[in-house]
């Protein structure tokens, strides 16, 4: 398989089945959401739902932007491509426990993309911080190898 | 003006040096996890995390021989 596909696959070139009507040639934008430790978030999900999604003071439905300032790219025969920015959310309250973030595609009728846990957590009037891998062929957040 | 530190808490500002601070490290393969705990006696006023994701996840790509 070209590894330029793999790439070509993360800039949304090709489309061997139905897909959608782009009005312009700019890459799409993300978000970020929280989810309960209780919910069942996983590759079985297709889109961002606010249903089991954290709640609690300061936190705002649907998360965060992602920054995206990195084109995804390739080495070796790995395309890979990752967020150039933390995920944060400053002073909230989370009370009760949530352990993954969903990454979703909120230009593309907030389709899901991925999903990353990090075991049980609650926050209490503090901040919570998800730091990016390195972006590189072995750690690179969205790997296609 | 005073240089004392303070920090915000679920009691609004506090002096940190009122408070009983702890953390808490969590190794796992895929992520490092920090959690900074503030107390006030055996209450907690402030909780935050910072999680380090070690490794995304990866798809694999398979063309079939023909």
């Amino acid at each position: 398989m070209a590894t330029s596909f793999k790439t070509e696959l993360l800039n949304g070139i090709h489309a061997f089945g139905t897909t959608v009507v782009r009005g312009a040639t700019t890459k799409d934008s993300f978000k970020a959401a929280l989810y309960l430790a209780s919910a069942t978030v996983n590759a079985s999900t297709t889109a961002y739902s606010a249903t089991n999604e954290v709640t609690g003071t300061n936190y705002t439905a649907g998360g965060v932007a992602v920054t995206n300032a990195t084109v995804p790219t390739s080495s070796g025969t790995t395309s890979y491509w990752t967020p150039s920015a933390s995920f944060a959310w400053t002073t909230v309250t989370l009370a009760t426990a949530f352990d993954c973030v969903l990454l979703y595609n909120s230009t593309q009728a907030d389709k899901a993309v991925s999903v990353h846990t990090f075991g049980s957590t609650t926050i209490t009037a503090g901040n919570f911080t998800l730091t990016m891998p390195t972006n590189d062929s072995t750690t690179g957040l969205l790997r296609i190898a | 003006m005073s240089d004392v530190p303070l920090i915000w808490t679920s009691h609004g500002n506090m002096l940190v040096s009122l408070l009983d601070y702890r953390t808490e490290w969590d190794f796992q393969p895929t992520y490092i996890k920090l959690t900074e705990s503030y107390f006030l006696g055996d209450e907690l006023v402030r909780q935050s995390a910072h999680v380090y994701d070690k490794q995304g996840i990866t798809a694999s790509g398979q063309a079939a021989q023909i």
